[in-house]
């Protein structure tokens, strides 16, 4: 099995050309923060929604969401709305506007040109990005996720893949700019430290299982990036409106108030998250199945299987501590911050598919 | 969202003002701070009132809170919490299990720290006690959990679904429009509906006038939840009953040689506790050649391409031979003892004659690879028979040799220019001072040098040892294998819990607990049908589509009353909670 080198140099090419395109992509996002037009939500107190439930309307720190409650908005010229007590229709302000039932595309009309940029320069990326890695894969007849360095270009790629989906999914364009950072600076780093040149593999990475494994790992991983960004966000504005709450800081604060809602940040990770934790479960089997093939045992505690197990335990105790009473919020996603931590450590410190048991281990 | 979710909706039944503020985040967790998971059930409202344990007796008083607690959500928060911190020691520090000389070597060099290290059982973290006391208090919580559980959920399939709620509107997601047919038609069409999607049904009991439809559907994902968590008790006692019933063992074996699956032809034996030397599998094998491959060009010059091991089998003494082809990822199965190639290397053959000219030595002798890249291998040559005083060699093996600055190297790992480079000793070689010695160390404290400087040899040359003492010849090498042979019996089972643990998994994320409700109120010559509906868990999301396309379907197979503009047309959706403008969360498209 030889490496077709021609296709190296332009996975090569096409690898730079996507971190160059994200780059531009985190400049459009960031440009929207600065430039764009204001769109929501200046400050959303987390006042406990029992009693936001049932404060009038004017009560409700709501910050710019009123701006928002346009004319044609649903909630103003409802019918149904003027059937539902004034204790309620107290929470409903500027949570039902034009664009949570608007296709996609209106949406993205809506979003302001910034947006518009920054999402098209992520999609170009991804797509670049995309070609960069079947260029590799072609290149060394193989599954193009073999060394740390294939790895961490996979799963950005999937990162990238997955956010623009959960962006365009659920409207939420002001993430953009961390997400897409966060890719930009995981790529460049691969690229700058730990580029590999395009080579065969080992006999005992060369089994079916194994793709199937790290093909899960990637996926996994870069899930659980995206999760990552949005739990650490969550903290930020969950931080910001104890303090708002607590007088301690002036609502309003341009940045933070693009960022969506600690409730929403809250929503979308836990969403993330129990998509990303079925793929690393079957992941981690695959890979008790491989290990099983080559060291005949399926589970032997060697340290990257043991912080792969780790890191199963962790989610597992972040889903546990969102049904937990008083584990909910910030703790939860404590937790959830640890379990990519112990994540990452596993990849960039125990090193996954480079060293140790997990390459052919010769006796001695 | 959260069963304490579930079960304070369960309770605002008929309620809808509690309902609404219970959707609210924080209710849940003030709710949630009353309760442990213990009393939270799961779904129907029959099922949450009967839950709650009556107060306890006070001869029970103790052991029931006790159970209580360890079998609560935030014990088993903290149990699993401490089992991925438990497990930390066990991939820093080595590990009896995987790295005995590791172990050896920390103790070596950290005199002070090993031993505490080691009576906290932290060389052998997986099987140290307080390890177990971890995961066992885990999985008594889980059955203590899961089993009240799996009552519950049979106890709530079989309830239906709670009366609707009088004003619809209030509900999460709400839809009202007319129909030209009496309410009563009008319930009864979507009482078809709902019942052909498989929905559970509850229509009013004989006196009520009321027209109205409760329909709930969804119990698949409480199920999913409870297979998750009994699967993961299977995969654990699927390991237990490898670790009670398994072996495993390893066995050199050069090429040319057999040997037979027996205590004592295996160089390390681990067996499960309930093992015996019986219970292994009679097999015989002869390893007739091992090849191995390696890239010569680029990059990954040396690179390993691939490993193949052959030669003949049979399956008990005396039974037909098969031959074999082993590789890496690709191991022999006898009877489900499977025999696994994990490692090769170099045995040099000797001859060796002493002073009288006998023959003393003659064997390939294993050396250990001790630089997988280029296979530079150490080993040790003992002549316990030499006469009149015994010989050791220690020599170093070099599959390509070259020189560099004086010191023989290894360029390739193939064998294409072997060498070796011995140093001869003579003395005790203290084979029988009771004390076991390694096969790869030679004890030179009772030696002394023969030779001063070390001496090369290629193929087929010799080296005769000063004074008439005798004559050592390197005749070529033959290569190794190192096999391990394992069984274990539950390796399927804890495969197919697995497996099953994914399904749940799957079932609870993707599977929605949800009702909708229908009602009918007389309108004109038809009536006014509303729709509300709610989810009660949406992990994934997506109720909100879902409402939208019954409500439509619903509408489709109610005939609109003549004068369209008489419809009382809003199909809005409540979105959930801190929803804001163009962040929703939650897609919905307006049925219109
Ligand atoms: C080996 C230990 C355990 C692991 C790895 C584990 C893992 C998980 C995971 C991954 C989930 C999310 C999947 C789902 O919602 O179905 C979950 C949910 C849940 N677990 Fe466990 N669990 C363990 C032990 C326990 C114990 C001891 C209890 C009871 C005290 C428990 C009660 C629950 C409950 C009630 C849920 C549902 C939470 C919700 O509604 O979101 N688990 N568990």
């Amino acid at each position: 099995m030889s490496v077709n080198q021609g296709m190296a140099t332009l996975s090569g090419d096409f690898l730079m050309a996507a971190l160059l395109i994200y780059s531009l992509a985190v400049v459009a996002f960031a440009g929207d923060f600065a430039f764009g037009r204001p769109r929501r939500a200046a400050v959303r107190v987390a006042v406990p929604r029992r009693v936001a439930a049932r404060t009038p309307v004017g009560a409700v720190i709501d910050g710019a969401d009123g701006a928002d409650g346009g004319p044609d908005s649903p909630v103003a010229g409802s019918p149904l709305i003027s059937g539902r007590a004034p204790a309620l229709a107290g929470a409903a302000p500027g949570d039902s506007l034009p664009a949570a039932s608007v296709s996609a595309w209106r949406a993205i009309r809506q979003a302001g040109n910034w947006v518009q940029a920054g999402l098209a320069f992520s999609a170009l990326g991804a797509l670049a990005q995309l070609v960069a890695v079947i260029a590799r894969g072609l290149a060394v007849g193989r599954a193009p996720w073999g060394n740390m360095y294939e790895f961490i270009t996979a799963l950005t790629c999937i990162a990238a893949l997955f956010f623009l989906y959960v962006m365009i999914r659920y409207r939420v364009w002001a993430l953009g700019v961390f997400v897409m950072g966060a890719v930009v600076i995981a790529l460049g780093l691969a690229e700058t430290l730990i580029y590999t040149a395009a080579g065969p593999l080992v006999p005992a990475l060369q089994s079916y299982w194994l793709s199937i494994h790290v093909t899960a790992m990637t996926l996994a991983t870069g899930i659980f990036f995206v999760a990552f960004v949005l739990g650490v966000l969550y903290l930020v504005a969950q931080g910001y409106h104890a303090r708002v709450a607590a007088g301690k800081a002036a609502g309003g604060n341009g940045l933070i108030a693009r960022i969506p809602s600690a409730e929403q940040l809250d929503k979308l990770t836990y969403r993330t998250v129990i998509f990303g934790f079925p793929v690393w479960t079957f992941g981690v089997i695959a890979g008790a199945i491989w290990a099983d093939q080559a060291w005949g045992r399926y589970w032997g505690w060697d340290p990257v299987e043991t912080w792969a197990f780790i890191t199963w335990v962790l989610y597992a105790c972040y889903l546990h501590a969102r049904a937990t009473a008083g584990w909910r919020g910030t703790r939860a996603h404590v937790i959830q911050l640890l379990g990519f931590a112990s994540l990452a450590a596993n990849m960039l410190v125990v090193q996954v598919f480079i060293t140790g048991m997990h390459s052919y281990a010769g006796v001695g | 969202m959260t069963n304490v979710h579930e079960e304070a909706t369960a309770q605002a039944e008929g309620t809808v003002q509690e309902q609404a503020a219970v959707q609210q985040e924080a209710a849940v967790q003030e709710e949630a701070a009353t309760t442990t998971f213990a009393e939270d059930g799961p779904a129907s409202p029959a099922a949450a009132g009967s839950a709650r344990p009556a107060p306890a007796r006070a001869d029970w008083g103790w052991p029931r809170w006790a159970w209580r607690q360890l079998t609560s959500m935030r014990t088993a928060l903290v149990l699993l919490f401490l089992l991925a911190l438990g497990a930390i020691p066990g991939s820093l520090l080595p590990q009896e299990g995987q790295d005995p000389a590791g172990v050896q070597n920390y103790f070596a060099s950290h005199p002070g720290l090993a031993p505490w290290l080691n009576h906290l059982g932290l060389f052998n973290t997986f099987a140290a006690p307080w390890f177990a006391a971890i995961y066992l208090l885990l999985f008594a919580s889980l059955i203590g959990c899961v089993v009240p559980r799996t009552f519950r959920l049979a106890g709530a399939a079989r309830t239906p679904p709670p009366r609707a709620p009088r004003n619809l509107g209030r509900l999460p997601h709400s839809a009202s429009y007319s129909v030209a047919l009496p309410p009563g038609e009008a319930v009864a069409i979507a009482a078809g509906m709902f019942g052909g999607k498989r929905f559970r049904l509850r229509r009013p009991a004989a006196g009520d006038t009321a027209h109205w439809l409760s329909a709930e559907k969804g119990y698949l994902r409480e199920a999913g939840n409870l297979l998750f968590h009994l699967a993961l008790l299977g995969v654990l006692a699927s390991i237990a009953a490898g670790g009670l019933f398994g072996y495993k063992a390893n066995k050199l074996l050069v090429e040319g040689s057999s040997f037979s699956d027996t205590v004592s032809a295996l160089d390390v034996f681990h067996p499960g506790r309930l093992v015996t030397g019986s219970d292994l599998a009679p097999f015989s094998m002869t390893l007739q050649s091992f090849s191995a491959s390696y890239y010569t060009t680029g990059e990954s010059s040396g690179q390993p391409s691939s490993f193949d091991a052959k030669g003949v089998y049979s399956a008990s003494p005396g039974g037909a031979t098969k031959p074999f082809d082993l590789r890496i990822n690709d191991p022999l199965n006898v009877d489900s003892t499977k025999v696994y190639l994990i490692g090769h290397g170099y045995a040099p053959q000797f001859t060796v004659t002493d002073a009288s000219g006998t023959v003393v030595y003659d064997e390939a002798t294993p050396f250990v690879p001790a630089n997988t890249s280029n296979f530079l291998s150490d080993g040790v040559v003992k002549v316990p028979d030499a006469a009149p005083t015994q010989l050791g060699f220690i020599g170093v093996f070099t599959p390509t040799a070259f020189a560099a600055n004086g010191v023989l190297q290894s360029a390739f790992p193939a064998a294409d220019d072997p060498a070796v480079s011995l140093l001869a000793y003579e003395g005790n070689l203290g084979l029988n001072s009771g004390v076991p010695q390694s096969v790869y160390q030679l004890d030179t404290s009772a030696m002394s040098l023969v030779t001063q400087q070390p001496f090369l040899l290629r193929p087929g040359q010799s080296y005769t040892l000063p004074d008439g003492r005798g004559k050592i010849t390197f005749a070529g090498y033959r290569q190794w294998v190192s096999l391990a042979v394992t069984y274990d019996p539950g390796q399927i089972p804890a495969l197919v819990c697995g497996i099953l643990a994914l399904a749940g998994l799957l079932l609870s994320f993707l599977v929605r607990r949800r009702r909708v409700f229908v009602r009918a109120t007389p309108a004109g010559a038809g009536s006014v049908v509303t729709v509300g509906g709610l989810a009660r868990t949406d992990a994934s999301g997506g109720f909100e589509d879902e409402f939208a396309e019954l409500v439509a379907q619903l509408r489709a197979a109610h005939p609109a009353p003549e004068h369209a503009d008489e419809a009382v047309l809003a199909d809005a959706a409540r979105p959930e909670p801190g929803m804001s403008p163009d962040t929703t969360l939650d897609k919905t498209e307006t049925g219109a």
